[in-house]
């Protein structure tokens, strides 16, 4: 059951770290500079941007959280089982970013849930 | 050749990386000051660990090789092609770990991989409609500029 609920934490602040870098990026806009200048103004930009410091927080926590469960449970399963991220990123790339998902990215999606489903199979 | 190169360093990094985290938790939790369960000391003492250390700049080679690889291949490639990290994720901790894998957790491995080969073929099927419509209504602008 804690191991459950560890791959929850670990899928929920990966997916949500995910979404809020790509919208603190997109709100930071194309980095294309190459002068020592410009990239100190784009790296105050990143710094100052509270949606990319946020994501960087979830991505720790989904860091520490994947070492806590790795101190007791299986690589075998931890790592497959939170493959599951790509289905909540969509999810929330659908409805937080507003991005649209065809039918083929749907139907990738429900074979990583069957794989996950598997892998979980005791 | 570049890409299969970095793309192999990246998966290799990534499930060597994950083995280390793997056993050098399993060893801190085995140490007899942490046989009452987990607590936060015991990621205090990772993070002194070499084998921790190990596995966290594997996983920094994993990410540069990876956004490297994105800054030039496609990302519907680079993405199924490091997804086989999988597999050998489960493969290592089977052979080097000595973990029980049953043949549920292998199948559903491999389904993970295919399924997100899935999603990266639709994204580039996408980017390839969306060059078909900019090359379609390239033509017309271009006639608009002639007249």
């Amino acid at each position: 059951m804690l191991t459950a609920i560890m791959v929850l934490m670990i899928v929920s602040s990966n997916a949500a770290g995910d979404v809020l870098l790509t919208r603190g990026m997109k709100k930071i806009g194309d980095i294309s500079a190459l002068s020592p200048v410009d990239l100190l103004k784009v790296a105050k930009r990143v710094l100052t941007n509270r949606d990319f410091m946020l994501g960087v927080l979830c991505l720790s926590v989904s860091f520490f959280s994947f070492l806590t469960v790795l101190s007791w449970a299986d690589l075998s399963f931890v790592v497959p089982a939170t493959a599951i991220v790509y289905v909540v990123t969509i999810f929330g790339a659908k409805f937080i970013l507003k991005e649209e998902i065809n039918r083929m990215r749907w139907a990738g999606t429900l074979l990583v849930c069957l794989g996950v489903a598997l892998v979980c199979i005791p | 050749m570049k890409t299969s190169i970095v793309i192999t360093i990246a998966v290799l990094a990534q499930a060597i990386g994950n083995t280390l985290l793997s056993k050098g938790m399993k060893d801190i939790a085995s140490q007899p000051s942490f046989t009452d369960g987990f607590s936060v000391m015991m990621l205090v003492s990772a993070m002194q660990d070499p084998i921790i250390w190990g596995g966290i700049v594997l996983l920094i080679l994993f990410f540069a090789c990876f956004l490297s690889a994105l800054s030039w291949a496609d990302l519907s490639f680079v993405l199924p092609a490091t997804a086989s990290g999988y597999i050998l994720n489960v493969f290592l901790a089977h052979r080097y770990l000595a973990e029980p894998v049953s043949t549920s957790r292998w199948l559903g491995s491999v389904l993970i991989f295919f399924g997100i080969a899935l999603v990266a073929w639709s994204t580039r099927s996408t980017n390839v409609k969306q060059e078909q419509s900019q090359d379609s209504s390239a033509p017309d602008a271009r006639g608009s500029e002639t007249c």
